[in-house]
């Protein structure tokens, strides 16, 4: 009976967090979250480097997060700690902004799970991610750009 | 040598090469395994070689109880005929763990009762498993002289950091030149440095002493003092690493400090800042501050007066003029009659300030009065259209609490003859990525000749009023407001000029100008109009449009008089704010004709 309540539960908080994932625009635009996009955009670019080397990986509940330090030149482990701190300070930033922006502030931490999702798939192959208790290569043929 | 003689020997071996037997030329030792409570070691194998030069070596495996892997040490001794007296040359030295190489020569003269010794390190490197604390290619070389004295271990020592960089985070170090000095002793786990100096390479010198317990590694006392810090080599070495989330994160220093700290029981007793000719200047370019000189004192129990001037710096690019600032400060608690900070040709004047540092966040109330600042001045600060007038205001309260800045009392601005009024003024993170605002603003009696002259929109002739209630900022640009603006009430000259009406209809949306195109009235070059007004209640980047009246199929916007009488309406009900701001950079850019076309 027990377990039946708990699949139960479960059932329902899926659909509900589906159902927030798909009735909050993840797309919305204000100036915070233009802002925000605006700085993440220009802190991609050094950023990169450290996804393709394995430096940096993403973590499962959408933020980033140092994977090894010692794929990085000695001199550039400082700046990558400040750079992924920086990077989550913006990415929270920008959960709570899009939550405030579809008027339902309550919404942050399942519009964060759906970001998680969303910046793994769109990750380049060769990148770390967090899944279960440790990190993943994704599988895939290399390629170039931007994500 | 390494193990005390409480070991417990589990296996061991002694070989003597001993052929024929009564010329002993080496002695050969193997252990199996060999353990006390801190260290473990196996597989040792001790040499000892009875040349016309003896030396002893030896190659173990080691580790702490604790840990699973094994490290390897070695060392060569040259044995001196006076052991006891005499200098041992060490060579061979290696200490090699996982991710650890420490290759070493040593020189070790016994002393009565101690030693000296000279370690030299000839390119080490290590790393903890994250790589958050590493060093590589390290040379350098530590003179260390130990005394014992009953219960005390007296030692002299000398660290000279040769070359190698390390990165111990968050600080990093890419070179050596760097020198640290120490004298002290060790009795029941309680260091004391009588006298130590740090020594950083184009940093400065810092001189301290204290106790510290070494198993806690609480700081019992401390009292360190660096007279003359350079800031431009020590901001991105020292302090930058540290000051990640602040808004000092990306500034450029430089200038001299002097800092002085004493610490009793792990607490900060008293601190001294002084800076001198200091100049910040923040690389996102939201402050700076040139040629600042400050004398801040700090006591625990003490009350102390702080001082801080500059000469001149900017924020948020408003600039600031030369200021001089003086505070009362007890603990955690700050007090100051009165500052004045100069601001372009007029001065924001503090009073009754005080602030407490709480839960390590600061809290603030003062007065503020700002003396007529030129708009012209300040406009063209802000990179606006010149406007003319004068900016004053007078706030009886402001506070700032836990990042928001809230205001109490009114702004006012003389601006286009007439009066702007900002009241309930409330800041978020002014500072910050994304600056928050919000407040009420009354417009009355603007003169709209000037108006539109400085915003190039056509010519209007009139007086304007409005009220923008509930108005909220993100990154200074609108949210969410109610704005109403509208002809003022009372007597004065009412004229429109064709450009105006063409521009305000190309407000409404392309086609809606259309109309007055066609018609006869392209041929005037102005109209007398009774009321103008237009609304817009902004929520979720849609303003919702208005106009002085409502007609059937959209709002009038523009009420003619005389003949010949011209109505300006509005179609569009709901516009984007982004297009509507496109719209309006249009016609002011001068681009009306391309959309009315």
């Amino acid at each position: 009976m027990k377990k039946l309540l708990s699949g139960f539960v479960m059932i329902v908080s899926m659909f509900v967090a589906n159902w927030v994932a798909a009735a909050a625009d993840l797309e919305v635009n204000t100036p915070a979250i233009a802002a925000l996009k605006a700085s993440m955009q220009v802190r991609h670019g050094q950023l990169s480097t450290f996804y393709n080397s394995g430096a940096v990986g993403l973590t499962k509940d959408a933020f980033i997060a140092v994977k090894d330090a010692t794929a990085v030149p000695l001199k550039d482990r400082g700046g990558l700690n400040s750079l992924v701190s920086a990077e989550n300070a913006d990415r929270a930033n920008l959960y709570k902004e899009i939550a405030t922006a579809n008027g339902h502030p309550e919404w942050q931490a399942d519009i964060q799970s759906t970001f998680a999702s969303r910046w793994i798939d769109k990750a380049q192959a060769g990148w770390f991610y967090q899944s279960g208790g440790g990190w993943v290569k994704k599988w895939g043929l290399p390629q170039n750009g931007g994500q | 040598m390494l193990f005390s003689l409480r070991c417990l020997v589990a296996f061991a071996v002694l070989q003597l090469f001993t052929v024929p037997s009564f010329a002993v030329s080496q002695i050969n030792i193997e252990i199996g395994a060999l353990s006390n409570d801190s260290i473990e070691a196996r597989n040792a194998d001790i040499q000892l070689n009875l040349k016309a030069t003896p030396t002893i070596a030896f190659k173990t495996a080691l580790k702490q109880p604790a840990d699973k892997a094994w490290s390897q040490a070695q060392l060569r001794c040259q044995v001196p005929a006076l052991w006891l007296q005499e200098t041992w040359s060490c060579s061979d030295g290696k200490f090699t763990a996982a991710r650890m190489s420490l290759p070493f020569v040593l020189d070790i003269t016994p002393q009565p009762k101690g030693f000296v010794a000279n370690l030299n390190l000839q390119g080490a490197s290590f790393s903890d498993e994250a790589g958050l604390h590493a060093a590589e290619k390290l040379k350098g070389y530590l003179t260390i002289a130990v005394r014992q004295d009953g219960d005390t271990l007296h030692f002299n020592s000398a660290l000279n950091w040769q070359s190698g960089e390390m990165f111990w985070q968050p600080l990093y170090i890419a070179n050596g030149g760097h020198e640290l000095q120490a004298n002290g002793n060790l009795r029941s786990d309680i260091l004391t440095l009588d006298t130590a100096t740090l020594k950083l390479d184009k940093v400065g010198d810092l001189h301290f002493n204290g106790q510290v317990d070494t198993k806690t590694l609480k700081i019992q006392k401390l009292s360190a003092d660096l007279p003359n810090l350079n800031l431009a080599e020590a901001y991105p070495l020292l302090f930058k690493p540290f000051l990640g989330k602040t808004l000092l994160n990306n500034a450029e220093l430089n200038g001299k400090a002097a800092l002085n700290v004493s610490m009793v029981d792990a607490q900060v007793k008293a601190f001294k800042v002084n800076l001198k000719d200091v100049n910040v200047d923040d690389k996102n370019h939201k402050f700076a501050f040139y040629d600042v000189n400050a004398d801040m004192p700090w006591g625990y129990d003490d009350e102390t007066k702080v001082h801080i001037s500059y000469q001149h710096g900017q924020l948020l690019n408003m600039p600031l003029g030369r200021a001089s600032i003086s505070a009362q400060v007890n603990r955690y608690s700050l007090v100051a009659p009165e500052i004045t900070l100069p601001i372009l040709d007029g001065a924001l004047k503090l009073s009754d300030i005080s602030a407490a540092r709480i839960n390590d966040s600061w809290h603030w109330h003062l007065r503020a009065a700002l003396t007529p600042v030129s708009m012209p001045d300040a406009t063209r600060a802000f990179k606006l259209p010149i406007m003319q007038g004068k900016a004053a205001a007078e706030i009886p309260l402001v506070t700032y609490s836990g990042g928001i800045l809230t205001t109490d009392g009114a702004m006012a601005l003389n601006v286009f003859e007439g009066q702007v009024k900002v009241t309930q003024l409330t800041m978020i993170n002014p500072l910050g990525k994304t600056p928050k605002l919000s407040a009420d603003l009354t417009l009355r009696n603007l003169d709209l000749g000037s108006l539109t002259r400085t915003f190039s929109f056509g010519a209007i002739e009139g007086k304007l009023d409005g009220d923008v209630q509930d108005l909220e900022m993100v990154n200074w640009l609108p949210v969410k407001m109610d704005a109403s603006l509208h002809s003022s009430p009372g007597k004065y000259t009412k004229k429109i000029s064709q450009r105006a009406v063409e521009n305000i209809t190309a407000l409404g949306g392309a086609g809606a100008a259309a109309a007055v195109q066609r018609s006869f009235l392209r041929f005037f070059e102005q109209f007398n109009y009774a009321k103008m007004g237009l609304s817009c209640k902004l929520r979720n980047d849609v303003c919702e449009m208005n106009g002085i009246e409502s007609k059937q199929r959209g709002y009038v916007i523009v009420k003619g008089s005389g003949i010949p009488a011209i109505t300006v309406m509005g179609y569009n009900q709901n516009v984007s704010w982004g297009e509507l701001i496109g719209r309006i950079k249009r016609v002011i850019d001068g681009n009306t004709k391309a959309i009315v076309k």
